[in-house]
């Protein structure tokens, strides 16, 4: 039985690509199958985690969706850009980072059913363990879609007014989609935060389970995307943290 | 009680006049909103799996059922029988245009 887990934040910049290639490599450090989705066709960025350049990406998403190539066609082994450390699959799915694709698809849309359709078959034909969803912030019919098929759904949030605002209504919406499991994540928490004090605010606002509270790392600003930090730095708190949330995902 | 749940959905679903997408179950109320979600979840299932959740009776959930299939949220699975009725979850929904921005989504949130 696979899990299909959405990773979604109201507003941008919450670190929302950050944490789901951080969660696919401890899932596949675990020796799970993970395939990893690139939902953020307009602005699009988790490959440069996975150190997947553009003369690899063969087909992307947006080929998938145009009728160019099945969903599988568009999955990319990028586990040996990795490490040894893992010892399961990662299959990421990228978004194209050609211009005239991203104004293709901002221009004409795209069928959102289709996308979801495509989640369920490379489940299936890659026999994946796990497929995470990179969403784009905000709400949309896409983001709608892609918690109404999760087993879980993990929301990333900073201690920030407009983010507490907006994430208000995302929980709300995950209620009313019955998401089996909802995890909160904070996330670049300022050091001068009581960290503890950050985790009951957020459960008591939202009556939710915060899975981690994660400070402002200087070490994964200076990482600046070009690794995956529980790789990098597997023993720092963040990495712990993320941990945590991994495990509470698998529970 | 039942029965009058069971009018409110088929009244709900009658009032739709596109394709049911899975993102507009939100807008439906109990018991139809966590029985589609769950189907919509398991993605193939049975007729007798839905009444199990919407508390219905056989034929009332047929009724629904047979509704859903018209607008397309479910499908009739080749490996329906006599005793059975199997369905998959549908999600596209082709009958909305292609590049239409989701101008309700904001009624789904509120």
């Amino acid at each position: 039985m696979s899990t299909i887990i959405s990773i979604h934040s109201f507003r941008g910049g919450t670190g929302k690509s950050n944490t789901t290639a951080n969660i696919s490599a401890l899932l596949a450090m675990d020796g799970a199958r993970v395939g990893v989705v690139d939902t953020d066709i307009a602005s699009p960025g988790i490959h440069v985690l996975f150190n997947l350049d553009e003369s690899e990406m063969v087909h992307s998403l947006n080929d998938y969706l145009w009728g160019k190539c099945s969903i599988e066609e568009a999955a990319h082994d990028v586990t040996g850009h990795l490490g040894s450390e893992i010892k399961g699959q990662i299959f990421l799915i990228p978004s194209s980072i050609k211009a005239g694709e991203i104004a293709r698809i901002l221009r004409e849309g795209y069928d959102v059913g289709l996308l979801n359709d495509g989640f369920r078959d490379v489940v299936e034909k890659l026999k994946l363990d796990y497929l995470l969803i990179d969403t784009h912030p905000g709400l949309n019919e896409e983001t709608l879609l892609s918690i109404a098929i999760s087993n879980a759904l993990v929301i990333i949030l900073r201690p920030d007014s407009q983010d507490y605002q907006g994430t208000a209504v995302t929980v709300d919406v995950a209620r009313k989609l019955d998401v089996p499991k909802m995890l909160m994540l904070v996330n670049k928490v300022p050091s001068q935060f009581d960290l503890e004090d950050v985790r009951t605010r957020v459960e008591q606002t939202y009556d939710a389970t915060v899975a981690a509270v994660l400070p402002h790392s200087d070490e994964m600003m200076a990482l600046a995307s070009s690794g995956i930090f529980a790789i990098r730095y597997p023993d720092h708190p963040m990495t712990k943290g993320l941990r945590s949330l991994v495990d509470q995902l698998k529970a | 009680m039942s029965e009058n749940l069971f009018e409110l959905a088929i009244q709900e679903l009658k009032a739709r006049t596109e394709d049911i997408r899975p993102s507009d179950v939100v807008l439906f109320s109990e018991p139809l909103r966590s029985a589609l979600n769950a189907m919509i979840r398991l993605n193939r299932f049975s007729l007798t799996e839905f009444q199990e959740k919407l508390e219905f009776t056989r034929e009332e959930t047929r009724q629904i059922a047979d509704i859903l299939v018209e607008r397309n949220l479910f499908t009739v699975s080749k490996f329906s029988n006599d005793e059975e009725t199997f369905y998959e979850s549908r999600l596209s929904a082709m009958t909305r245009p292609f590049s239409r921005p989701p101008s309700d989504i904001w009624k789904k949130i509120n």
